[in-house]
């Protein structure tokens, strides 16, 4: 509430000489000033009314008529002047309403950041609603808008778009049947693979077009036909100033696999990194690759897991694209994990680039591990443990899905969510540290709802699906208490 | 003291000529400097150009605020009605305190009889609350698990907390700050949170030699006035105990003024080092209140000791507690009386700060029933004690009762006090899980539960 009351007050009040405007609004009259309709940018159309000559005091001085809603007017005029919107607003107005009518007004940007969820918690988040497209509503795969919380949600066939203000914005039907990896390469376009259709596919979402495909073929081995896609690594374009490779990991049925490097602006192969045969579960094809632009002039993090009868077991290695070589492998069981958590491989891991780390989860004890990307050797692992009697015991890591946003660790543990998230502690000398604490997000009912299968963060919101439930659950931070009247 | 006393007879008197015109986003308001004035002199109402390119509804309803000194019930209502919490910020963006938004904080004094039982506060997670704290002006503190939520005065914004702590058992949100300090029963040293900024300021920790490892906090209190941080801490191995007194001045940095009440065990003398659990300052008589009690095969044994900060040394007064020992005890300096409820009777006793020197202090203020042969039933357990200006909240399980002075026309000063009790809240209010602690700050009761996560909260309404 109090931000940004300094610069209101010089605004607001600025003396007379700052130039008045009055608008007619279908009927209701509005007084602002030029500097206040200016606030939406110098595109936005209520900059082009204020640079209209003219002023108040003058006799002949007729208001300018805009033939819209007046009371929509009045709450987007409160947003120009206190940077907030009215919770008024919110009572009368869907949040559709309100961004469709900024929308016309020009004053998109305004909205955007008023109407964002604030940052994520994962102490503090709750679930606030489930988008659920309108057929075969099961979600096979979802990507996460990177910055401005939009979700792109396959299921089977179909793709369906929800804007950052979640709003449906389109779905598209595909020619693959059941889409089992999606990444958004460009801000309209689509990358998709399917474990049962060879190839990976281009689709302008907003159009519904398909824009190109690509197939992993070898002139001098003809064994190498009808590869499937199995993971898709694409940070988005725009947002990060990204115009980097894309990377997509095949697997051919007699299970031989690679990773194909893919120019983004061409969509046409680069490179082929990592080829094996596959015949092994050091050898499986990639199940996750997560690009590391950040990390030593630019990486891929590569890991696949496996369970049997006996356990899991996987592999992740970090490959140096520009040279196709692996700078660094661990396998387990086996490989430099130390004896006595020999047999507790991992069920699941994630990257993050910019906390440089790695973090899994072991599917015996369900442990979540960190690894230091500087200092990755033999055993890199941390384990970490809580503090709290109550919530030391995690209850094994099978189905685990570990995914690391802003700092925090989020965790499923079949049903239940959890999250890592640190805290700060003096030692003796006064010296502060990190540490990092373990907490239930959701409230017993929510693991009701089925498995966790698919969890990803992006714009500050958490996006969750689970096994057999329609739609995907979004999960955001609050700031409003959220009182319950008893009276 | 409500600004606005007198701002409504003198509009009627007001010369033509002393009429302020002003324009707000286009509206035309007449009103007088007086009028504006009521909103202080820091308020930047006082000093309004002609034109204010603000939204004129909600300018509209705080002018009716510095008119009258309520907020009209069609403010709320009808085309124009605005929302509580848009007030709050354009109350905040004109200077005025938005306290003065909230009927509770208009009127005068704390009504307990008037308390009804409003809202329920959620907690984020999973974790129950453990322990909550008040601030005279009205915000909130509540820890659940290794987290605390704080809420602003309004109740209406929340922001939460991680700590390293385990879990939190003793919290206090500190004077005029955004701080809070917090410690764990198993966990040792005090932490200071800044809460604003999700950050730790500084552990304070305290040892009972050097090489000794830090101690866990058992209580907390502050004694605004005199901006001293007490904390009560017993060693992890539970042989010593001491109660230390912190600087809280804006550039003491927190520095140990001084240590009072150090106990040490030596032998099999279980009983020579209890350590204070309840810490409670009274601010006319410069004292600080420490109990504690200690479950041993013989029984509940206690002791209270009341401490002259200034003399330090021996306390002033020391009881031991041996039949029917305090289940929780607290202390009134509006009533200079020490409350407690036993353990065994479950009664409300009450003991004059002035007799305390007396053979049997304790006077019972009457049962909730009277059962005295039934001495031994531990009908106290879990009951927790606290007072309000003049009042005395006891809790019972899940129920609340209130003890209140009544002032008989006849009394002789040296006659005892007249207590009566009522049990808080209609019929649908009765009951709930037991109740953990009570607070009050803001006109406002806080009620925390066993395993509820979320805080009860209790408010004065002028409707209904």
């Amino acid at each position: 509430m109090a931000a940004g009351g300094a610069s209101d007050y010089t605004t607001a009040l600025r003396p007379s000489g700052e130039r008045r405007i009055k608008l007619n609004v279908g009927g209701k009259i509005f007084e602002t000033t030029a500097s206040t309709l200016r606030v939406g940018g110098p595109d936005s159309l209520l900059s082009a009314l204020s640079a209209r000559s003219g002023t108040v005091e003058e006799d002949s001085y007729e208001p300018i008529f805009i033939d819209r809603d007046p009371d929509m007017f009045s709450v987007l005029l409160s947003l120009l002047r206190s940077g907030s919107l009215p919770s008024s607003g919110f009572r009368r107005f869907s949040k559709q309403d309100l961004s469709d009518e900024a929308l016309y007004y020009g004053i998109e940007s305004c909205i955007r950041s008023a109407l964002s969820p604030p940052p994520l918690l994962g102490i503090d988040s709750t679930l606030v609603s489930t988008l659920v497209p309108a057929a075969d509503a099961v979600s096979t795969a979802f990507h996460a808008g990177s910055d401005d919380g939009s979700l792109w949600i396959a299921h089977g066939g179909q793709i369906s778009a929800y804007d950052w203000n979640l709003t449906h914005s389109g779905t598209v039907r595909t020619h693959l049947d059941d889409i089992t990896s999606l990444r958004r390469v460009w801000p309209e376009t689509a990358a998709i693979g399917s474990l049962e259709t060879p190839g990976l596919h281009y689709y302008n979402v907003s159009s519904g077009r398909h824009v190109g495909s690509i197939n992993w073929m070898d002139s001098s081995d003809h064994r190498v036909y009808k590869a499937r896609v199995t993971a898709i690594a694409a940070i988005e374009s725009g947002f990060d100033g990204g115009s980097g490779p894309i990377f997509a990991a095949f697997e051919c049925p007699h299970r031989e696999n690679c990773i194909l490097m893919i120019d983004r602006s061409t969509l046409q192969i680069v490179s082929e990194i990592g080829r094996q045969p596959g015949s092994s579960t050091k050898t499986a094809a990639p199940g996750k690759l997560v690009d590391l632009p950040d990390v030593g002039g630019g990486v891929l993090f590569v890991s696949a897991v496996s369970s049997g009868a006996f356990g899991y077991s996987g592999y992740m290695r970090l490959w140096d694209p520009r040279t196709g070589t692996a700078v660094w492998e661990t396998n387990e069981p086996g490989g430099g994990t130390r004896s006595d958590r020999f047999g507790d491989s991992f069920a699941d891991v994630d990257a993050d680039g910019k906390e440089m780390a790695i973090y899994k989860v072991c599917w015996k004890s369900g442990d979540l591990a960190i690894a230091d990307m500087r200092k990755l050797g033999e055993d890199p692992w941390m384990y970490l443990e809580e503090r709290s009697a109550s919530l030391r015991s995690s209850g094994g890591g099978q189905n685990s899905i570990v995914h690391c946003y802003k700092g925090q660790v989020f965790l499923s543990r079949e049903g239940g969510l959890e999250v890592w998230s640190t805290a700060e502690e003096e030692d003796d000398q006064g010296v502060k540290k990190k540490i990092f604490r373990r907490n239930l997000v959701d409230r017993p009912g929510d693991a009701r709802r089925g498995m966790i299968r698919g969890l990803e963060a992006g714009g500050d919101r958490l996006f969750v699906s689970r096994v057999g439930l329609e739609g995907i659950e979004v999960w955001e931070s609050s700031e409003l208490s959220g009182g319950i009247p008893l009276l | 003291m409500p600004p606005f006393a007198g701002a409504a007879g003198l509009a009627a008197t007001t010369p033509a000529a002393a009429i302020v015109t002003l324009n707000v986003g286009g509206r035309i308001f007449q009103t007088t400097p007086q009028t504006l004035a009521a909103a202080g002199p820091s308020s930047l109402l006082s000093s309004l150009p002609p034109f204010i390119d603000r939204d004129p509804d909600l300018f509209a309803a705080i002018l009716a605020l510095l008119r009258t000194g309520r907020l009209p019930s069609s403010s709320f209502s009808g085309e124009a009605s605005v929302d509580i919490s848009d007030l709050f910020a354009e109350a905040e963006f004109y200077g005025l305190d938005p306290r003065l938004l909230l009927p509770s904080f208009s009127s005068s004094s704390f009504s307990p009889l008037s308390l009804r039982r409003s809202l329920l506060l959620p907690l984020p997670g999973r974790d129950p609350v453990s322990v909550l704290s008040a601030a005279p002006s009205g915000e909130l503190i509540a820890a659940h698990g290794s987290k605390i939520t704080s809420f602003d005065f309004t109740l209406r914004n929340r922001r939460t907390t991680l700590t390293s702590l385990p879990a939190v058992d003793s919290v206090l949100s500190l004077p005029y700050s955004h701080l809070a300090a917090a410690g764990a029963a198993d966990f040792p040293g005090l932490q200071l949170l800044d809460l604003s900024s999700r950050s730790l300021r500084k552990t304070l920790h305290w040892r009972p030699h050097p090489s000794a490892p830090g101690a866990t906090v058992q209580a907390i209190a502050a004694a605004a006035d005199r901006q001293i941080l007490f904390s009560s801490y017993e060693t992890g191995r539970r042989n010593a105990s001491a109660i230390l007194a912190f600087d809280l001045a804006p550039n003491g940095e927190f520095r140990p003024v001084s240590e009072i009440a150090r106990r040490e065990i030596y032998g099999a003398e279980l009983d020579s080092a209890i350590p204070a659990t309840k810490l409670r300052w009274v601010p006319y008589l410069n004292i600080l209140m420490a109990a504690g009690s200690h479950w041993g095969p013989s029984g509940v044994l206690g002791e209270i000791r009341l401490w002259d900060i200034r003399s330090g040394g021996d306390p002033a007064w020391e009881l031991k507690e041996k039949t029917d020992c305090f289940a929780d005890v607290t202390v009134s300096d509006e009533l200079s009386a020490v409350f407690k409820v036993g353990v065994n009777s479950g009664d409300v006793f009450m003991a004059d700060l002035r007799k305390l020197n007396a053979a049997e202090p304790w006077v019972g203020l009457g049962g909730w029933r009277w059962n005295g042969e039934n001495l031994g039933n531990k009908e106290g357990k879990g009951c927790k004690i606290e007072c309000e200006g003049r009042h005395v909240f006891c809790s019972r399980g899940g129920e609340v009762e209130l003890w209140s002075e009544v002032t008989m026309a006849a009394a002789a000063a040296a006659e005892e006090k007249v207590m009566r009790r009522n049990v808080m809240g209609r019929a649908k209010d009765v009951g709930g899980a037991r109740i953990l602690q009570m607070v009050f700050g803001g006109k406002r009761m806080a009620v925390a539960r066993s395993e509820v996560s979320g805080v009860e909260v209790w408010e004065s309404s002028d409707r209904g």
